[in-house]
């Protein structure tokens, strides 16, 4: 027995390819589906709550009503429209027409003209609790410039706060958005291209024919990788063109950092993928299982819209086993905040530790699968 | 109900659940995955990291700095050995940090002067403005509390009054749409594979010259998995309702009509899936296209009210946003009839289109 063989890797390797190319669907897939995905929704993801459907029943309908009103209307965060009574408002709320509801009494002018407590009331849906919290956020502005229009004094802050957004001076959601959908797309897709190629093998029969070669067990899982490393690396290449040129996604960071850290995510996920097709062998079960151990907790638990830190303690660990969590850490560390390898050591060094796990549970299921 | 039918349901039925590892996905896997994103997803912003830079002795910004770190939003970050405050931030060792003017905090104020500046960290956008919207609220109620109470009162001001939800508790939004995800995700790999599977192996010739009518092997082969998804919704729903609190103020009757409809379509494009596949690779590939937008848009990840005119479509087109607004309608707001027709009907015209297309596909691939 002589050790690895990286002609005979080789040998495998171009098998693969011949089959990619055979099947140019998958290659077009790839190459594409990333970049039309990132492209799709960098345009159609937008965090800011606004537009708001706001019902208003202004049974005092005075002056001073009526600039409350223009004030939710020029704020650009809600649409008012007068609905005829108070319960109108509420079953507009109960039927999603409306998401929050302005109820001015009689009085409320005189109120106000007089310098007493004058008071609106304002019923907030709060079913999308985020939701809920920013609308009640927008409600201290719009009272002040309220009370700026009835020509009342407003206080100011004897020391004034300002704020400075480092990084990303003017808030642009598309820097946060599009680095991480890349990762989740760039994981999901290793996963599933591997997982189904190598159970593929086994559900034909094949696998059994290539084992029956001298190769061996890491010879065939490297020839089984290597292709879709290169073709995924392609894949990533184009999504972070698309970004940095359609997008204006700036890129701070070093390229061989960030080269090697997709280079890790790919291999955790291409090994996540045979782990699974060896477990399943069947390419049903494979994606079922690839779906579930991919696509939610990747989307959901990876930081990728869902902060780590609001999780419960317990929650917070458990992220810490999966790949997209820790390179989406480290791709928009380099990508928007230019982090080095010191910056970003933890998480490199977690990547590496999970992809190397990984990559040993993948030879480990291989081999023992061949013992009688 | 024809013999033959009956049997070949049965096949169907032995044939998904026949691997015990099928049974686990389908059974025990949703259990955990509604535990798991449940009780942890949360949009709400915690845990930030503040730091703040004052002169040493400046009592009235520690006192102000304390107010944030008691508010429960904030926790103090570690400074290590990073002193100017940029490179707090740079370093990853704090979110947000506050720097008071070198004279003093109280000594600003007193003469009318300077600023505090609030360094964040935007690479998350979200997270940025939260953190500003916090500060900016502890700001005005120190200011206010330093003011007196005749400050706090000012002549104009808003009763608030949240409905649904009043505690605005992250589960309650959450838990019904992850369950619109896991149903949508089981029955939609389940279905799009199966045709393709039974035509790769060759199977699928031994069912066709069986005395079977077409219609009678589409539905021999989506009715199995229509009852399947149906069981798993009433888990899921179950499992929210006991493991999360989440009430159900509508109608139960509601709640399986909305998943019924739900299941029938998300089947009936599943079976398209497998139709238009020439193998279970695309098969995949195809579920995975359908899958990953559908959960993009569902309407938990982010507002998707606010598209852009020409993306908004899309958002139509998904089966998963109607089921999620329903569940989440129907369990908080208790099935107001308006909602619940309207998004039904959607459900109810995709179901069909789906289902007829994949029909004619079906017969166009027999021949």
């Amino acid at each position: 027995m002589n050790g690895f063989d990286i002609h005979r890797s080789a040998a495998v390797a171009r098998k693969e390819v011949m089959h990619i190319m055979r099947d140019p669907f998958t290659l077009v897939l790839v190459m594409g589906l990333p970049v039309l995905l990132v492209v799709f929704f960098g345009f159609a993801i937008d965090f800011d709550v606004k537009n708001l459907k706001l019902a208003v029943y202004d049974r005092d309908n005075s002056r001073v009503s009526r600039q409350l009103v223009s004030v939710f209307d020029s704020s650009g965060y809600f649409i008012p429209s007068a609905v005829s009574s108070p319960s109108r408002a509420i079953t507009g709320l109960d039927s999603d027409k409306f998401s929050a509801a302005l109820l001015i009494e009689p009085g409320f002018g005189r109120d106000v003209g007089r310098g007493a407590l004058a008071r609106a009331q304002f019923v907030a849906d709060g079913t999308d609790n985020s939701k809920a919290m920013a609308v009640l956020g927008y409600l201290p502005g719009i009272s002040e410039a309220a009370l700026r229009k009835f020509g009342g004094v407003t206080r100011s802050d004897p020391v004034p706060l300002k704020a400075r957004y480092m990084y990303n001076a003017e808030l642009n959601s598309r820097w946060f958005v599009i680095p991480g959908l890349a990762v989740i797309i760039i994981g999901l897709l290793s996963i599933l291209m591997t997982a189904l190629t190598v159970a593929r093998e086994w559900e034909n029969g094949s696998m059994e024919l290539l084992l029956s070669t001298p190769l061996k067990p890491a010879e065939i899982i490297a020839g089984k990788i290597a292709p879709y490393v290169v073709l995924i690396l392609g894949g990533v290449l184009f999504v972070n063109l698309v970004a940095r040129f359609g997008f204006g996604v700036p890129f701070r960071g070093g390229i061989p950092l960030f080269l090697g850290g997709t280079l890790l995510f790919i291999v955790s996920a291409l090994s996540q993928g045979i782990v699974i097709s060896v477990v399943t062998r069947q390419q049903q079960l494979a994606m079922q299982l690839s779906m579930i151990s991919g696509l939610l907790p990747s989307l959901l638990l990876s930081g990728f819209i869902f902060p780590i830190e609001s999780m419960p303690v317990f929650f917070r660990y458990f992220t810490m086993i999966l790949s997209p969590r820790w390179f989406m850490e480290i791709a928009r560390g380099i990508t928007i905040r230019g982090a080095g390898a010191a910056d970003l050591a933890v998480p490199l060094l977690a990547l590496a530790a999970l992809s190397a796990a990984l990559l040993a549970a993948a030879f480990k299921k291989f081999k023992r699968d061949l013992e009688p | 109900m024809k013999r033959t039918l009956k049997a070949f349901i049965r096949k169907e039925f032995a044939q998904a659940l026949r691997d015990p590892r099928m049974k686990l996905i389908l059974f025990v896997m949703p259990m955990i995955q509604m535990a798991v994103f449940g009780l942890a997803l949360s949009s709400e912003i915690r845990n930030i990291k503040l730091a703040a830079v004052y002169s040493p002795g400046d009592v009235a910004a520690a006192g102000l700095t304390r107010r944030f770190i008691s508010s429960g939003w904030f926790v103090p970050a570690d400074p290590g050995r990073a002193r100017d405050p940029s490179g707090l931030i740079v370093s990853g060792k704090a979110d947000a940090v506050l720097v008071f003017p070198v004279e003093g905090f109280a000594r600003a104020a007193a003469r009318g002067r300077g600023m505090v500046q609030l360094l964040v960290d935007a690479t998350s956008v979200t997270r940025a403005r939260s953190v500003e919207a916090y500060a900016r609220n502890i700001f005005a109620a120190h200011a206010a509390a330093d003011a007196g109470l005749e400050a706090s009162s000012p002549p104009f001001g808003f009763d608030v009054r949240i409905i649904y939800n009043p505690e605005m508790e992250s589960p309650m939004f959450m838990v019904p749409g992850v369950m619109g995800m896991i149903v949508c995700l089981v029955t939609i790999i389940l279905t799009s594979m199966s045709l393709t599977r039974e035509r790769e192996t060759g199977t699928f010739e031994t069912i066709v010259s069986a005395p079977l009518e077409n219609h009678e092997i589409l539905l021999g082969k989506t009715i199995p998995y229509v009852v399947l998804g149906l069981a798993n919704a009433a888990l899921v729903i179950a499992a929210g309702f006991l493991l999360f609190g989440v009430p159900v103020k509508g109608q139960l009757w509601q709640l399986f009509v909305a998943s019924l409809a739900f299941v029938i379509t998300t089947v009936a494009i599943g079976t398209l899936i497998s139709t238009i596949s020439k193998n279970q690779q695309q098969a995949m590939m195809g579920g995975f296209i359908f899958l990953f937008p559908a959960v993009l848009m569902s309407g938990i990840m982010y507002p998707v009210e606010n598209m852009p005119v020409l993306l908004k479509p899309a958002v139509y087109l998904n089966p998963l946003y109607y089921f999620t607004s329903l569940l989440r309608n129907i369990m908080l707001k208790g099935g107001d009839p308006a909602a619940f027709i309207s998004n039904l009907s959607a459900l109810f015209l995709m179901a069909v289109s789906a289902a007829s297309l994949a029909y004619a596909r079906f017969r166009q691939t027999l021949d």
